[in-house]
């Protein structure tokens, strides 16, 4: 007798839940559809600004930026994905100073692991969230991220003093302890 | 009585025109020749046709269900899809594979597109519109889709492959299973309807259909067949025969080409095949709905095409195959099979008895109100 | 003048598939062969106008015991490979039973003709007048022996269960 009300009242149970379930696909068929169409929406496409896609060294209106071509991010990276390469110029005072030639970064060999940023000590470069980076060459893929003619941005200028601060502040502290964190590691290496 | 109300969209016209005019200058046998032929190329090509739309229309239907757009590139909205999809299919290699049994190898895919042809040919698409009506059209089309199952299980034999194999077993215990349901449904609908013919059993049905007219037993009567025809074509929660995660694709993983586009074919016009047959049993088939006593109203619906009426609810019940396939995960064999004996069967064979105590004493719509239905 | 046509090409069919069914020595596809045998059978009922018959042979013969058959079949381990070809006294003891069964059938046919033809004539049986004479209990109704047709069912099995036995 049990046994014969357990079939029924399973039965029962079950249709009810096929039921169920057929609603919640009923209430899913009119839902908004949350494909993006991408290349007609392009205006209106909202990308995450924390969306990584592209590293780039921010330029000044005076066409000047903040990389001092320590090396640090070639460093740190884990790919190898960027190339600094700097010169050796003498200053009006006669100090002898390194300055960025090229700072090089294959997008190709990018995992977008955003260590090189993390690591920096002037900020001076970030990642962007301009997504459409194909094209057509691998060549391409290699860019150089410095614009022409660009130079390091003095960091006596008292025009920001506020922002300079901390950079001056931060930048022997975090630079030490790059290196220090360097140099450990290049014995190992070879 | 049907030709009181004006249908000025039938195609009775141009057949029996057609047929006239043929008569008129040719002998018996090239006049039967030649409306064969037609007959025939006709079927092939709303097979194909229907195929393709409802290939799209699946794709649509279950892009909605997962709030997606389905696919809308090819043609507007997507049109042509399936036209590519067709062409491409066409063009592709057929794979010869090694140490297969070449000879049953490609005469499978044979088997599974003449069964389902077969059945094809006996739907009733319409007035006029009704290729073969045999006086036993129900056991005809059972009979006949029972052939299917013999190209899957060649396919699986002869592909030489363990994943064909079991994928063909699979199908093979479940096609045999759920036959027997769907066979039963029907017969509870036959002894309503007291005929087995496809055209009178329509006609019986012009002010109550059968889903109607014998109440709770023709309910159960037609969600078991629906049950049942939904795992005869291997579909939704039942497609386990080419359960992808685990048998890559059943039956036809070795098959490319034209013969995988056999079994694709078949698929989708089998989901065809049992909408439009339980909507022939239990809908009243192209007859539009009608009331007695409202003139007007009859008149208005007739006006509406009968094969309108039959692919419109044909079309509602493909949606609701398609519902409850993107509802439901996918079964296990133990599930099905007791699905099949532990629950459908037994049930079913109750309902046929139930049936035959409701005809007997009268208590079917029509007996009980006949002035309504 | 389109029966005749059509009945030959039934004929045909049938001969050239029993044939090869005896001879090919893959049993899958002498099992297959059978199959077009059964269906080619069934088209020289719907010739006739059998059309109960004609759906019966196709939904009991090609739906049922071909499927039966070919899955047994399937859970046989290789079969086919390596048959040694029988010794020549039983060929000729199979041979002679064959032709001995043929003989009989043919005898059979021969003699009875005339009422088949008869038969021929009341073709087209609805199936309510069927249904009448397997259920009803007037005379020349209530078809037991009808039943007796599953014995060969039973055959079926046994055979297949031979066929599926490891040795």
């Amino acid at each position: 007798m049990r046994s014969i009300a357990k079939y029924f009242s399973g039965l029962f149970i079950g249709i009810s839940s096929l039921l169920k379930g057929m609603s919640v696909t009923w209430r899913e068929l009119w839902t908004k559809k949350v494909t993006q169409q991408y290349p007609e929406n392009r205006d209106t496409l909202v990308i995450s600004d924390r969306f990584r896609c592209e590293l780039v060294m921010p330029h000044d209106e005076n066409n000047e930026h903040a990389c001092t071509a320590c090396g640090i991010c070639q460093m740190n990276c884990p790919n190898g994905t960027i190339v600094v390469t700097s010169q050796m110029i003498e200053t009006e005072d006669g100090k002898k100073k390194k300055i960025l030639d090229t700072h090089q970064w294959d997008l190709g060999m990018c995992t977008f692991c955003n260590l090189c940023v993390i690591t920096c000590p002037s900020d001076a470069i970030k990642f962007e969230n301009t997504y459409e980076n194909a094209v057509f060459t691998r060549s391409k893929l290699v860019q150089k991220i410095n614009h022409e003619g660009s130079k390091l941005r003095e960091k006596k200028k008292e025009v920001k003093p506020v922002e300079a601060k901390p950079v001056v502040e931060a930048k022997p502290v975090v630079e030490k302890k790059a290196v220090e964190e360097v140099k450990p590691e290049e014995p190992k290496a070879e | 009585m049907i030709l009181n109300y004006s249908q000025p969209l039938e195609v009775t016209n141009l057949t029996s025109w057609l047929d006239s005019t043929l008569r008129g200058s040719l002998s018996e046998f090239w006049v039967l020749l030649i409306e064969f032929v037609i007959v025939g190329a006709l079927l092939l090509a709303a097979y194909a046709v229907i195929a393709l739309i409802l290939i799209y229309a699946e794709r649509k239907i279950t892009a909605f269900f997962q709030a997606r757009f389905g696919p809308n590139r090819v043609g507007k909205w997507g049109l042509l899809q399936s036209v590519a999809d067709m062409i491409k299919i066409l063009l592709k290699e057929i794979v010869k594979i090694n140490r297969s049994d070449r000879f049953l190898f490609f005469a499978a895919p044979f088997f599974m597109i003449v069964a389902s042809m077969l059945t094809f040919g006996a739907i009733p698409f319409g007035k006029a519109l009704h290729a073969i009506d045999f006086n036993i059209g129900v056991l005809y089309v059972t009979a006949v889709s029972s052939l299917g199952i013999i190209g899957v299980l060649l396919a699986g034999w002869s592909s030489n492959n363990k994943y064909s194999m079991i994928g063909a077993m699979r199908s093979g215990a479940q096609f045999v299973s759920y036959e027997l349901s769907a066979g039963f449904a029907l017969m509870t609908i036959v002894v309503l309807a007291g005929t087995m013919q496809f055209s009178t059993m329509i006609e019986g049905q012009r002010y109550c259909w059968n889903i109607f007219n014998g109440h709770i037993s023709s309910m159960i009567a037609f969600v078991i067949y629906l049950i049942s025809g939904h795992a005869e074509t291997n579909r939704g929660p039942f497609d386990l025969p080419e359960a992808e995660s685990e048998l890559t694709a059943g039956y036809h993983t070795e098959y490319s080409g034209l013969q995988f586009g056999f079994y694709y074919l078949a698929e989708y016009l089998n989901m065809f095949i049992i909408a439009s047959i339980a909507t022939t049993v239990f809908l009243g088939g192209y007859l539009p709905i009608q009331v007695k006593g409202w003139v007007d109203f009859n008149g208005i619906m007739d006006y509406i095409p009968s094969y309108v009426w039959f692919f419109g609810k044909t079309a509602v019940l493909i949606f609701l195959s398609l519902w409850v396939r993107w509802s439901f995960p996918r079964l296990r064999i133990d599930q099905l099979l007791n699905l099949e004996w532990k629950y459908l069967l037994p049930i079913n064979l109750v309902n046929i008895v139930l049936m035959v105590i409701l005809v007997l004493t009268g208590l079917t719509l029509t007996d009980l109100l006949p002035g309504i239905f | 003048m389109a029966h005749q046509i059509i009945f030959f090409v039934l004929a045909l069919i049938i001969a050239t598939f029993s044939i090869l069914a005896v001879t090919s020595k893959r049993i899958i596809r002498s099992a297959t062969y059978l199959l077009f045998v059964l269906l080619a059978t069934a088209g020289l009922y719907l010739l006739l106008g059998y059309n109960y018959l004609f759906a019966v042979q196709i939904a009991v013969y090609a739906g049922g015991v071909m499927v039966l058959f070919i899955f047994a079949i399937l859970l046989t381990n290789k079969p086919g490979e390596n048959l040694k070809t029988e010794l020549p006294v039983r060929r000729v003891v199979a041979g002679a039973t064959a032709v001995a069964g043929l003989a009989f059938c043919a005898h059979l046919i021969y003699w009875n003709i005339k009422k088949v033809t008869v038969l021929v004539e009341q073709a087209d049986i609805t199936p309510q007048q069927l249904g009448h004479s397997l259920m009803g209990t007037d005379k020349y109704q209530y078809l037991l022996p009808f039943e007796t047709i599953s014995i060969l069912l039973l055959a079926c099995i046994v055979g297949a269960i031979m066929i599926a036995r490891r040795r």
